[in-house]
């Protein structure tokens, strides 16, 4: 039972870095990924094929698949960023194709039937095999990940990011290089998500491309949306509702899609700051303030 | 025909027109005039519905319409003409017209309709099929008149017909609201050119940051030193009479 | 070979184009992607199968009703999971579109179940060779009846009142509404055609690879959205080539490069244009 249990906190940590992630981008590049799935899978096949062929150390791994997600990141920002609207959402899915496609006819990546013996984690004398371990170490990169994006706010250029946000034109004028701020944000986040990609592949120890597939992207786009957009604490606590709640309803299974697709839009609806948005972000995507915008 | 009682409308939590009142009789032209932000505009806006006042009440003909939605005041027969002509412009100038009429059931008067405003305004035929973006200003000024027209309003409401257009382009859109006046439209017509707007109308309202400030014939607000001072300067003359 | 997959390309792309205008008319009109579109097509085709399985009706009726089951599952749509939403951010409703579309998916995959289902009128179709190529009737017929529906949707929007009022609302909402247009009934007549042509789409494709399944939409849709954004979105003109051009370079490209990969074209000619000319071929609104 306690594994059990230690089992739901080490995949809520992965989704919480997902959901994290994801949320930067919205929250400051004011667009939707729906590739995030993708660059988590980016990352657990980069961090698995590394240790599988070449014997490298999982903490080596460990960044070199948030290294390489985040170029993938930066190489599908760069043209779409600079694009108003919600192209990103669009680009980003077809990326998640595209990704999902190479997966399935690379050799390299074992085809449908993804990649197994995955090696645990190793340091000294510790066996990451035990969970309460990994849920040490998962918990150390959501440390890692919430210090990043809280010191990330609170610098010189998380004021930058604040002014893009309110008033983009205005920052523009200001001399800010608004394209270049998102970019960054998005190849952080893409980053970010290799990070989590790791962690799971070297938890799980066997990966296919099912894991990192459409379904994975909206599960934490529902969270994100759920918790508040743009709240930091939001995040946390939607993904570890979603990753608790479909643990209490096995019996519902098939309807977990259905409910996420009706929870986005009765959020959006109702309560689109989420449970617990209430910050100026949040205020962005709630409708009042900016259907006054729009009368003017 | 037209009454405002203290209509109050917001922006969103901008609070524009406090307590604005204001009539227009059958058969007139009234001048509303005012500085840039006084709130001319949002009332045009709060008359045609396209904002809704919070308080007080539009009445057109006897009848509330201040619930009313835009497309339901426009079939009680007010016609608006927008800040910047606001043409369909990669629509056709014939398109143009012939959405003016859109809320009317009656084709074949509408046909004819169409048919005398291209005589009126010949412009109009000759550039029918070109879309209406490629016209001047002063032609595109004219569509959107012409375009109102095509309602058969009763009243119209004209937001800045003379704007940005050079000094004989603006008599020109005078001597057809004149015209219009003739032929039995009444007119409530919003000016930055106050002289001009004053020659032709037959009286006028002052705003004044979301207020009426002044109200009179247009002979008195002509000779009223406050209107002189704020609205009538050289630059305005020098246009007007040359 | 190549004339080959010129023509095979055509076939596709004219069912691409026929999505792909529902896109941009929801676009021009609204100034948000309809995510869900794929999943109309998706509803379309199934109500023409299920109708045929169920009943032994005529073709055609069959078709009209896969049609309009779509395009009123279009207007629902637009009532519930945008209307509420129009005036706030952008990706307030694009979101909410994410969520119809997985919403509408797994209720097919529920109802439905995950299994291919084939279309229960087998048509005789002959192949034909012209000038070496091979064509068959079905992919004339296709092809025949998308540009029948294209036609229709170009005369609707240029010579009837309606699709007049839809350009104008498009173009500029208050003053359309100036004209006594009610904006939220264009609204629903751009949702009602949109959808109705995703409709006919899905049914075709139903028809040509003789499969209809609950996540058939999703690629197709995408893939629409592509050539929408190639054609220039918000451009109906441009939808009509960005479909025609995605089928022909999709079909070279598995026919030349790799099959494995077809699906990956459309979207690497979406990243491609949107880096050199993000308003299109034919020019669309400005982002």
């Amino acid at each position: 039972m306690t594994e059990y249990f230690l089992h739901i906190a080490i995949i809520s940590g992965l989704y919480i870095i997902l959901a994290l992630s994801l949320n930067l981008i919205i929250g400051y590049c004011g667009q939707v990924s729906l590739g995030h799935a993708a660059f988590y899978g980016l990352g657990a096949y980069t961090s698995a094929l590394i240790t599988i062929h070449w014997q490298v150390s999982f903490f080596l791994a460990l960044p070199v698949a948030a290294v390489v997600a985040a170029l993938f990141g930066l190489g599908l920002g760069i043209p779409t960023l600079r694009l108003k609207d919600d192209y990103l959402a669009i680009v980003t899915l077809g990326f998640g194709v595209i990704v999902d496609l190479i997966l399935l006819n690379l050799d390299v990546t074992g085809g449908p039937d993804g990649l197994a013996r995955i090696p645990p984690p190793r340091l000294g004398g510790i066996d990451f095999r035990d969970k309460v371990w990994y849920l040490l170490l998962v918990a150390l990169v959501v440390a890692f990940t919430l210090g990043l994006i809280s010191r990330l706010v609170h610098s010189r250029h998380g004021r930058a990011l604040k002014a893009i946000r309110d008033h983009e034109i205005t920052a523009r004028v200001m001399g800010i290089n608004a394209s270049a701020y998102k970019i960054s944000i998005f190849t952080l986040a893409a980053g970010l998500a290799g990070l989590a990609g790791s962690l799971y592949a070297h938890y799980i120890t066997f990966i296919n491309p099912e894991s990192f597939g459409l379904h994975t992207s909206i599960l934490v786009l529902t969270m994100v949306v759920l918790g508040g957009m743009g709240s930091i604490l939001g995040s946390v606590v939607g993904a570890g509702v979603l990753t608790i709640l479909p643990e209490l309803f096995r019996r519902f299974a098939d309807y977990q899609d259905l409910a996420y697709g009706a929870m986005l839009i009765a959020l959006l609806i109702w309560r689109p700051q989420g449970l617990l948005g209430s910050g100026k972000i949040s205020r962005k995507f709630s409708l009042a303030k900016n259907r006054a915008k729009k009368e003017r | 025909m037209l009454t405002l009682k203290s209509v109050h409308s917001y922006y969103g939590s901008l609070h524009v027109l406090k307590g604005v009142s204001l009539h227009v009789r059958a058969g007139e032209i009234v001048a509303l005039l005012g500085a840039n932000g006084a709130g001319k505009t949002t009332t045009l806006k709060t008359i045609s519905g396209l904002l809704k006042p919070r308080k007080g009440q539009v009445e057109f003909q006897g009848e509330d319409i201040s619930r009313l939605s835009a497309e339901a005041i426009v079939q009680r027969g007010i016609a608006h003409v927008p800040e910047g002509r606001r043409v369909f412009s990669s629509l056709s100038v014939a398109a143009n017209l012939e959405l003016g009429a859109f809320a009317r059931r009656d084709h074949q008067a509408v046909k004819s309709d169409l048919q005398e405003i291209q005589e009126r305004f010949p412009i109009l035929r000759e550039r029918a099929k070109q879309p209406a973006g490629t016209l001047s200003g002063g032609e595109q000024q004219i569509l959107a008149m012409a375009r109102a027209l095509m309602a058969r309003p009763k009243l119209l409401l004209l937001d800045e017909p003379s704007m940005g257009l050079a000094p004989r382009l603006v008599k020109q859109i005078f001597a057809i609201i004149r015209h219009l006046q003739e032929t039995g439209t009444t007119i409530l017509l919003i000016e930055q050119n106050a002289r001009a707007a004053l020659k032709v109308a037959d009286r006028g309202y002052v705003m004044e940051t979301g207020r009426i400030s002044l109200d009179g014939t247009a002979a008195e607000l002509m000779d009223h030193n406050e209107v002189k001072r704020a609205y009538l300067g050289k630059g305005y003359q020098e246009v007007w009479e040359e | 070979m190549l004339l080959q997959q010129i023509l095979n390309g055509l076939t596709a792309g004219s069912v691409y184009a026929l999505i792909a205008l529902g896109y941009t008319m929801i676009y021009g009109i609204l100034g948000l992607i309809n995510f869900a579109q794929g999943e109309l097509y998706m509803a379309g085709a199934f109500a023409t199968v299920l109708l045929l399985t169920a009943y032994k009706v005529n073709f055609f009726v069959a078709f009209f009703f896969g049609m309009g089951v779509a395009a009123v599952l279009g207007v629902i749509l637009e009532r519930i999971a945008f209307r509420p939403l129009r005036g706030g951010h952008p990706l307030v409703p694009l979101i909410s579109a994410i969520g119809a579309s997985i919403f509408l998916q797994s209720l097919a995959l529920l109802l439905f179940g995950p299994a291919d289902r084939s279309f229960p009128i087998q048509f005789e179709f002959a192949a034909l060779e012209i000038a070496g190529v091979s064509v068959s009737t079905l992919q004339l017929a296709i092809f025949g009846a998308a540009l029948f529906f294209m036609a229709l949707l170009v005369a609707f929007v240029k010579y009837t009142k309606f699709g007049k009022a839809i350009m104008a609302t498009a173009l500029d909402q208050d003053t359309a509404r100036l004209m006594g247009i009610n904006v939220d009934r264009m609204i629903a007549i751009t949702f009602f055609i949109g959808s109705a042509l995703s409709g006919a789409a899905g049914i075709m494709m139903a028809i040509y690879y003789n499969t209809t399944y609950p996540r058939m939409g999703l690629l197709p849709g995408l893939k629409a959205f592509s050539a929408a954004v190639l054609g220039g979105v918000g451009n109906i003109p441009g939808a009509i080539v960005g479909g025609l051009l995605l089928g022909v370079a999709e079909n070279l490209g598995a026919g030349y490069l790799s099959s494995g990969y077809k699906d990956a074209v459309a979207f690497a000619i979406l990243i491609i244009v949107l880096l050199v000319r993000p308003k299109g071929l034919l020019g669309g609104r400005s982002h």
